[in-house]
């Protein structure tokens, strides 16, 4: 197996050949002193069922309030599939079975009850206060501030794997949004001239502009490119967009394109009626893209750190069309080496009446943000939240990542 | 003692120049008669059109620059006024457009249908929300089979959890219930595939634009306004018409935003007063306001027309009154709100209570507020952002005196005719300290006033404005002699802007080598110019107002109250590079509906003639060679060509 070193070497040769290396290419080597950190946020948008995803089977009133909907508890074998257990309390929606793989290696772990303080109970303005890491505000992204400005950084720092750049990677860092590389295939011939004019104009801020722009659309298209071949029998095929997202961010970081943020969103998962069938969908697809990519990664899942969030949850109780409505409390899954897997962390609030936020939801136990701080300040390195999460009091830490071993 | 001078002086001159002083010396090298010519244009518009270098050769660059500073004197194009004329929201006041928007078309909202408080009246209802298990289901099952349908639809499923029978009914009740509700939908919002066959769907999804016109031309008018209410707004680019009958129809509300940006661009391009229009656009950025912010958007038109056009060539003071109140800056900055700590609320201001569903969803209503102490936003940002800046020596004291002056400060009635009243229940009416100016108790609504003028004759603001506009006319980073000067004319006129620009556009700075082609064009700024370059012809200005957005600069879309940056770095990121290249060749290649270029004018002409058409001036020689090495015999229409040069970093700057 390739260590990454060689396989870094390789890349860059590979590069030469199909045209100029990207000059900074060098520079993002450089820069990272130790060895790069990414962090991967992925958007479950519609308000995912988190109780549905991961089952809290030992508790009696998940299968009253949910009598139809309620996902079979490990061991039974009458009607559907049971879930995958985890814990003993909690277990994993069967669809989502390439997951305990990565539990039983310790780089899966969930945090359970998370949520924002904000009541709001709409998927827009909801989304945009926890893409903007400020509940009760609409501005640019948690995951933008998190990466301390530098000058001559990669102008591939920060992507996003949608057609257009989300809020959470919105603000002053440069960050880019390719959501289908075709965009980037201008018509070859004047995309050289243009490259050349740039190149050779005598303005210099427009020159130095020009040479990153084309540098990272030469590595954007050679995406397309080159045929690439995950690592490990890795199969993004059955992922739909998100595999085809992730394959990319995969494909990007491998290439050391400098990706430090990545973003990819899944939707489809407002589920008001009709929930087992839907969920299944876009479930198996969530959790296939997601565990190809761990697996395409292989060793450099030691440097990368995913996790998943999604605008508030659903309600305990199914409603009358086999569905769920409008909910609060959610869970966020945090995968990659790092991560001190195999674990359950937040604290369980319970299912009955009185312990449910307005007497229909899972409570919020764990406000997001202390999930995302954590992860910025021990993952990425980043010191002062309070740019990142501004206004926000970070409690005692739930302790997602390992302590930092020497490199 | 003379000599030794000399000799130093000699001596610090024998270093040589420092590079501060290359950059001063720009500034002081003159520019000549047709790049003098340019740099207005450059400057004072969205960019020059075919012809508009000769006419000012004709008359004279000072007379024309006078001109653009009287545009009550110019005649207005009448080619904008029929572009604007279908955007009829542009010219309503903000009760007019509360009521055509978001009022009347309470029939596009699908009615639930179901008042719970008709079917259980009184006890009724309270037995079933309230009461005891038994009580529940025993007036639920009194009640006739229909209500009881309708009733088992609507309440919470929780409440009939523990009733097995009622549970099972419950579930077919709301099953019912959905289907009803989704056919009715069906009914009014048909979807595509209720209205067209097959064939029909596919040329409206992928055909081309004149596909899609021939099967549009073919329909009946009131399935075409089905169709069109069906697609998303970029399926009707070029079909303004159709755009917003759709939108009236299903999303009303939009309206007055969408109208808002397709005129800034309309009056970019085809304004005669181009001075007027820039003018309103850096004004509007320095007193921004976003539309995302709830009930803004209701306003935002009066705003930019009543409060910050007509006086971006009068006196500073007037423009911050007239900002200060406007019921847009006072909802944004949540001045509406802010209340003298310790007072409350009484009388036709009192707020909704929570829970009360307003029809633009949330609580009581677009303006929706709950009682509040003092909020210090409007204040800190008069100050920082409006008038002294940042380091302008307001101290966190001086912050909270203001925002105790403007309490009071708030909207009337804003849920039919948004206008500003003072409250004077709302009021701080105690003594308040501002900047070492004593504001006497008692003062009411004047306390506000006095602040304003304070504000406005304050030398950190006379300086702060001073600079903003040198930045933004002259150079990312301008001479501070320069900013000094405006500065004095800005005290010694009372803050008059028409007076302060004469200043600058007749300083030697202003038509110097420092700032020759020195500023990026904004994304508004390059798609305007591209568009007058070419001289197009736009029948839909909606594909523009896109291209503006996806190059970084939503139009009245900035959150912050900094409004957008006014630096080369803002917009040259590698996706604002690319998007740029994107947008040159979606318009030479008609992927641009509604922009039509007469490529006749280019026909016969090489490069360098392209170049010195689109660009008015020549493009350096490397830019040159360029082109001719890649084109090297190739495809070279003038379509090509000018995408290159629309692309080209020559372009980017003005």
């Amino acid at each position: 197996m390739l260590t990454r070193r060689i396989f870094l070497r390789g890349s860059a040769i590979a590069m030469a050949g199909a045209g100029s290396v990207p000059f900074w290419l060098g520079r993002a080597a450089a820069a990272a002193g130790g060895r790069r950190k990414t962090l991967v946020a992925i958007f479950q948008r519609g308000a995912a069922d988190g109780l549905n995803v991961v089952v809290p089977f030992s508790e009696k009133r998940y299968y009253e309030l949910r009598p139809t909907l309620g996902i079979p508890a490990p061991g039974s074998n009458n009607g559907p599939q049971p879930a995958i257990d985890l814990d003993g309390k909690f277990a994993l929606n069967p669809v989502l079975q390439p997951f305990k793989a990565l539990w039983d290696k310790q780089m899966l772990a969930i945090v359970e009850a998370t949520g924002s303080p904000d009541p709001s109970r709409s998927h827009f303005d909801a989304q945009d206060y926890m893409e903007s890491g400020t509940p009760g505000m609409k501005r640019d992204g948690w995951l933008n501030r998190a990466l301390p400005l530098v000058a001559g950084g990669s102008p591939l720092r920060a992507v996003a794997m949608s057609a257009n750049l989300p809020r959470t990677l919105q603000g002053d860092c440069p960050a880019i949004a390719i959501n289908d590389v075709k965009q980037f295939q201008t018509s070859q011939d004047n995309a050289a001239i243009i490259e050349h004019m740039y190149a050779a104009s005598p303005d210099k801020q427009l020159a130095s502009a020009g040479k990153d722009a084309f540098s990272a659309m030469r590595m954007i298209q050679s995406l397309s490119r080159t045929q690439y071949n995950p690592a490990g029998g890795a199969q993004y095929g059955q992922a739909g967009e998100l595999g085809r997202a992730l394959q990319q961010v995969a494909q990007l970081i491998k290439a050391d394109a400098g990706v430090e943020a990545a973003f990819a969103e899944i939707g489809g998962w407002d589920h008001h009626q009709n929930e087992p069938v839907a969920m299944n969908n876009v479930l198996r697809q969530f959790g296939a893209a997601i565990s190809a990519f761990c697996r395409d990664m292989g060793d450099g899942m030691e440097d990368i750190v995913l996790v998943t969030m999604s605008e508030f949850g659903r309600t305990a109780a199914e409603n009358g069309n086999n569905g769920t409505d409008h909910g609060h409390g959610d869970l966020m899954f945090v995968l990659g080496g790092p991560v001190r897997g195999g674990k359950v962390y937040g604290k369980w609030p319970g299912l009955d009446h009185e312990q449910l936020y307005e007497g229909r939801d899972l409570a919020v136990t764990t406000d997001f943000r202390q999930v995302l701080s954590e992860l910025v300040s021990g993952h990425l390195g980043t010191r002062d939240m309070s740019q990142v999460f501004p206004g926000f009091q970070p409690a005692a830490p739930l302790g997602l990542l390992k302590t930092e071993a020497s490199l | 003692m003379l000599r030794f001078l000399l000799a130093a002086g000699a001596v610090v001159a024998a270093h040589g120049a420092s590079p501060g002083d290359e950059t001063a010396k720009q500034f002081e090298a003159k520019l000549d008669s047709d790049q003098r010519i340019l740099q207005a244009l450059d400057r004072l518009t969205f960019g020059a059109r075919p012809g508009d270098m000769d006419e000012i050769r004709k008359i004279g660059v000072e007379k024309w620059i006078d001109q653009q500073l009287h545009p009550e004197r110019i005649a207005e194009n009448p080619v904008l006024d029929a572009k604007l004329k279908p955007l009829e929201s542009t010219r309503m006041d903000s009760a007019a457009i509360l009521k055509q928007y978001y009022q009347q078309n309470r029939a596009g909202i699908i009615r639930v249908g179901v008042n719970l408080n008709t079917l259980l009246p009184g006890d009724q209802s309270r037995k079933v929300f309230n009461g005891t298990i038994e009580e529940r289901r025993a007036t639920i099952m009194a009640l006739d089979p229909e209500t009881r349908i309708k009733v088992l639809a609507t309440i919470p499923p929780n409440l009939v959890e523990c009733i097995p029978e009622l549970q099972k009914e419950a579930v077919e009740a709301r099953k019912k219930e959905m289907e009803t509700r989704q056919a009715e939908l069906r009914k009014q919002r048909p979807q595509l595939r209720d209205l067209l066959d097959g064939q029909q769907a596919l040329i409206v999804r992928m055909g081309t634009p004149a596909e899609r016109a021939a099967l549009f031309a073919s329909l009946d008018p009131e399935k075409l306004k089905q169709v069109a209410a069906a697609l998303p707004p970029d399926a009707l680019a070029g079909r303004a018409d159709l755009r917003r009958m759709a939108a009236a129809s299903r999303n009303p509300q939009q309206l007055p935003i969408a109208d808002l940006r397709e005129a800034k661009l309309y009056r970019a391009i085809y304004s005669n007063r181009q001075l007027e229009e820039v003018l309103t656009d850096f004004w509007f950025n320095h007193f921004n306001v976003f539309e995302g912010k709830g009930a803004d958007r209701i306003v935002l038109t009066s705003y930019e027309r009543d409060a910050i056009r007509p006086h971006v060539l009068g006196k500073f003071q007037d423009l911050l009154l007239a900002v200060a109140h406007h019921p847009a800056m006072l909802y944004y900055l949540d001045n509406w709100e802010s209340m003298a700590t310790g007072s409350f609320e009484v009388g036709p201001f009192a707020p909704q209570p929570p829970g009360v569903m307003g029809f633009v969803g949330g609580r009581g209503g677009p303006f929706a507020r709950l009682p509040h102490g003092l909020n210090e936003n409007y204040g800190r940002e008069l100050m920082e952002l409006h008038t002294m800046g940042v380091n302008g020596g307001y101290t966190q004291q001086d912050v909270i005196a203001v925002a105790r002056c403007f309490t009071g400060w708030t909207i009337k009635t804003p849920a039919e005719k948004p206008e500003f009243v003072f409250a004077p229940f709302m009021h701080d009416n105690d003594e308040k300290t501002v900047l070492g100016h004593k504001i006497a108790a008692g003062g009411g609504e004047h306390d506000g006033l006095e602040v304003i003028d304070i504000l406005a004759h304050h030398p950190s603001t006379a300086r702060f404005i001073s600079a903003k506009l040198a930045r933004y006319f002259v150079a990312d980073d301008p001479p501070p002699e320069l900013v000094e000067r405006l500065a004095r004319t800005f005290t010694k006129t009372d803050g008059d802007l028409r007076a302060v620009l004469t200043a600058l556009f007749t300083s030697r700075e202003f038509f110097s080598q420092g700032a020759w082609q020195s500023k990026v064009r904004t994304p508004l700024q390059m798609v305007a110019a591209s568009v007058r370059a070419l001289d197009a012809d736009v029948t839909d200005s909606f594909m523009l107002v896109q291209k503006v957005s996806e190059m970084g600069e939503p139009l009245y879309g900035k959150e912050a109250p900094t409004g957008y940056k006014d630096n080369a770095a803002t917009w040259l990121s590698t996706a604002s590079v690319m998007a740029r290249m994107e947008f040159a060749s979606a318009v030479v290649n008609g992927k641009t509906p509604g922009v039509n270029v007469d490529w006749s004018r280019f026909e016969h002409k090489d490069p360098t003639a392209i170049a010195s058409v689109l660009l008015h001036r020549s493009l350096p020689k490397e830019g040159l060679d360029a082109i001719q090495a890649g084109l090297n015999g190739g495809e070279d229409t003038p379509a090509r060509i000018a995408a290159v040069i629309l692309s080209s970093p020559e372009f980017q700057r003005r």
